[in-house]
């Protein structure tokens, strides 16, 4: 993985300190709160209901040991001893004082940290699939592009007050795990017919109020080029995105009001960069720079390709919790003789995505024990351990089942994408945390959840969609009515994996909910499925053959305190 | 940085009412600019007062004899003039003066800089001394180029 350069260390700490600069002046009064605001963000503060919350970049979710068991330390010592991974792959603290974010910060700087771009209207941490550079249908290794953006994205000045927030997403691989197509960006990896490396550019993909899938901008961009073409898109966006309404700045809301005007304006802006720009040019990405940053990222010294194959009953009948843990947890791999392991951040008794300064400590020695010190954040908010090799996998197990990590669930019901809501966000309309829990505790049976097979369950406590619930093949929105909580239920939307099908938001099935009817109306649709499903058909699959009919018919049964809206 | 003194600033807004004649030091806002452009002679220099609504490179032919182009802020975390002072110099290699003004704070100072503004008309009650300061945290220089480096850090180091 990326390895902090001498520049990138000073850089952090250069951040770090003029953050601790505006603090003070905000805390001495010089600052308003109202200017201090935007600073904030852009360092990753905000202001929730008990204390800040912070966000912390983990560019392209990846993440060391060591800067795991820093996360780890700095729970412990300010924070409640939690943490939480968002569907960006970064991490919150919710419970760091706001006197005390500085000190903080600099403790995360000493493991090569920051909360830069993390929040705010301007380009944020760049994501990719969690599986980057060890999946066997990966084309190209999207890392080195993802570390280059976000060196070109980290302090660009010109882009830091943009309309409104600006997400970039890249992919390599044949399958798509990083939704690049509800991204702003979104950036496919391909190579021409002389095998030449380019970019796919999809732009105006979003979420929130209005979910729009991104448009293709180019089908093939040399790859050397890309941060010219970005620089492009987003000066026009900067100069023409909205304003006047949070609700429509979204770069979507130009591209779709603009069509093709915006792209021929976007191609324009990019001639005249190369044309005539102090430094257009120059942003042209030499391949020695590649290399470098490439480097980086090759295949470790230590992994040895092993042959002969894998074999769990090698020593004897292997016990079943551990073959359903291989078949839900464990995942192919580029190497023969590894495997990418899931460590589930979705369990009874912890909000999902969360883990204990305990767990980050257990993660960071399993992860140096097993996977050559290196973790991965999923984009569905659980950690992966990438290099493991097949011949240790039973004391992977052993050791997550202890860590408790080894629930045998990704991909299905109860590895749900969840935001912290309502709890912990002063933006959440509704709490997501207690129908998190309400869902995992009905839906506890193994068997029943194996059987169900593969569903995404995605939950946003408010518009602006941080739990991806657009995407769920069973999506739930928390709204505010009359200052009361309110939950509207989607089914049959898509991330654009492969399973979900082409991307596409969820249909909502009717008026929303009351908080206490979600458990049972989640319950009616599973049913649902059960009742009209065909031999090996997934639930969205159903979703999408039966359409939204017969889902509502069910969940209107349930209501009872929304029975008479319904 | 130039750090301008409202009280001692010659530069002079005429209201969009007023018709301007030729002088030394006249700020126009950009529709008036337009109104007298024909007219103006050569050698009296004048300002240029631009909305951030304006398309900078419309004025690529007049600014030879502009002195000084005034960007507006009408809200500080109002990002548009960023791209026009980028646009201003980088492509246009516009050298006067390019003067931030309107909702400026200490903070913008850094982005206003690399973006190639060169004079500034804080907020009233804004510190010059933290301004100043501002202007000072990253001496290692920056990744991505940007108007006073054209060249990113990747080719500063290949040079």
């Amino acid at each position: 993985m990326y390895q902090y350069t001498d520049f990138d260390r000073q850089f952090v700490r250069a951040r770090a300190a003029q953050f601790r600069d505006q603090l003070e002046r905000n805390l001495a009064g010089e600052l308003s709160d109202d200017d201090f605001r935007p600073l904030r963000l852009q360092n990753g503060w905000y202001i929730q209901r008990h204390a800040p919350m912070t966000r912390i970049a983990i560019p392209y979710g990846e993440l060391s040991s060591r800067q795991l068991r820093q996360l780890a330390r700095v729970a412990t010592e300010f924070d409640k001893g939690f943490l939480h991974f968002t569907t960006r792959t970064n991490a919150q603290f919710n419970w760091i004082p706001l006197p005390r974010a500085a000190d903080a910060m600099d403790m995360l700087a000493d493991a090569d940290m920051h909360g830069i771009q993390t929040s705010g209207n301007c380009i944020r941490n760049i994501t990719t699939d969690v599986f980057a550079g060890i999946a066997p249908d990966e084309v190209v290794d999207p890392r080195p592009y993802c570390e280059v953006i976000r060196q070109w994205s980290t302090l660009q000045p010109e882009f830091a007050f943009l309309p409104r927030k600006f997400k970039i997403a890249v992919s390599g691989a044949a399958e798509d795990r990083a939704a690049i197509a509800w991204h702003d960006i979104g950036l496919q990896l391909v190579k021409n017919d002389l095998g030449e490396v380019g970019f796919k550019v999809l732009v105006g993909g979003g979420m929130g109020r209005t979910p729009v899938i991104g448009s293709v901008a180019t089908e093939y961009l040399p790859w050397n080029q890309i941060l010219v073409y970005i620089e492009a898109i987003v000066r026009v966006y900067n100069r023409f995105g909205r304003r006047d309404n949070a609700f429509k700045a979204r770069i979507k809301i130009l591209v779709k009001a603009e069509g093709q005007k915006f792209f021929d304006e976007v191609e324009e802006e990019f001639r005249k960069i190369l044309a005539d720009d102090a430094g257009g040019h120059a942003h042209i990405i030499p391949q020695a720079e590649f290399d470098r940053v490439a480097a980086f990222f090759t295949r470790p010294a230590k992994v040895h390709p092993a042959i002969g194959g894998f074999d769990p009953h090698r020593t004897g009948a292997a016990p079943v919790p551990f073959l359903r843990w291989l078949d839900r947890n464990v995942h192919a791999h580029q190497v023969d003789g590894y495997r990418a392991v899931t460590l589930s951040l979705k369990r009874p008794g912890l909000p999902p995505g969360d883990v204990t300064s305990e767990q980050m400590k257990a993660a960071a020695t399993m992860a140096d024990r097993y996977s050559l010190g290196e973790l991965r954040v999923s984009h569905d908010q659980n950690l992966v351990l990438p290099w493991v090799r097949e011949a240790d996998l039973r004391a992977v197990w052993h050791a997550a089942k202890d860590a408790g990590f080894a629930t045998p669930n990704i991909g299905l019901l109860t590895d749900m994408i969840s935001c912290p809501g309502g709890d912990l966000c002063a933006l959440a309309n509704a709490r997501s945390i207690p129908i998190a829990a309400a869902i995992t505790e009905q839906f506890d049976d193994l068997d029943a959840l194996l059987d169900l097979g593969d569903i995404d369950l995605h939950m946003s406590g408010c518009m602006n969609s941080c739990g991806h619930h657009h995407t769920g093949h069973i999506g739930i929105l928390g709204i505010d009515k009359d200052g009361a909580e309110w939950y509207q239920v989607s089914v049959g939307g898509s991330d654009g994996s492969t399973i979900s099908g082409t991307s596409a938001p969820g249909k909502v099935i009717g008026p929303s909910f009351a908080a206490e009817e979600v458990p049972g109306v989640v319950q009616a649709l599973i049913d649902t499925y059960r009742e009209h499903r065909a031999a090996n058909e997934r639930f969205v699959d159903t979703a999408r053959r039966i359409g939204v009919g017969p889902f509502r018919t069910a969940a209107d049964l349930v209501r009872r305190e929304t029975a008479v809206a319904a | 940085m130039k750090f301008i003194d409202r009280s001692t600033d010659p530069w002079l807004l005429l209201p969009d009412s007023e018709i301007a004649g030729p002088a030394p030091h006249r700020l126009l806002p950009l529709a008036q600019w337009e109104a007298v452009r024909e007219h103006w002679p050569a050698d009296v220099p004048v300002g240029v007062l631009l909305p951030n609504t304006a398309d900078v490179e419309t004025l690529a032919a007049d600014l030879p004899r502009i002195a000084l182009v005034a960007l507006e802020f009408p809200k500080w975390v109002d990002g548009r003039a960023y791209s026009q002072a980028h646009v201003l110099r980088a492509r246009l290699r516009y050298a006067g003066e390019v003067r931030a003004t309107g909702d400026v704070v200490v903070d913008m100072m850094p982005l206003l800089q690399r973006c190639g503004v060169d004079a500034v008309v804080l907020r009233e009650g804004q510190r010059q001394s933290s301004a100043e300061r501002a202007l000072g945290f990253f001496p290692m220089g920056h990744y991505q180029g940007d108007v006073l480096q054209p060249q990113p850090k990747f080719a500063r180091e290949a040079a």
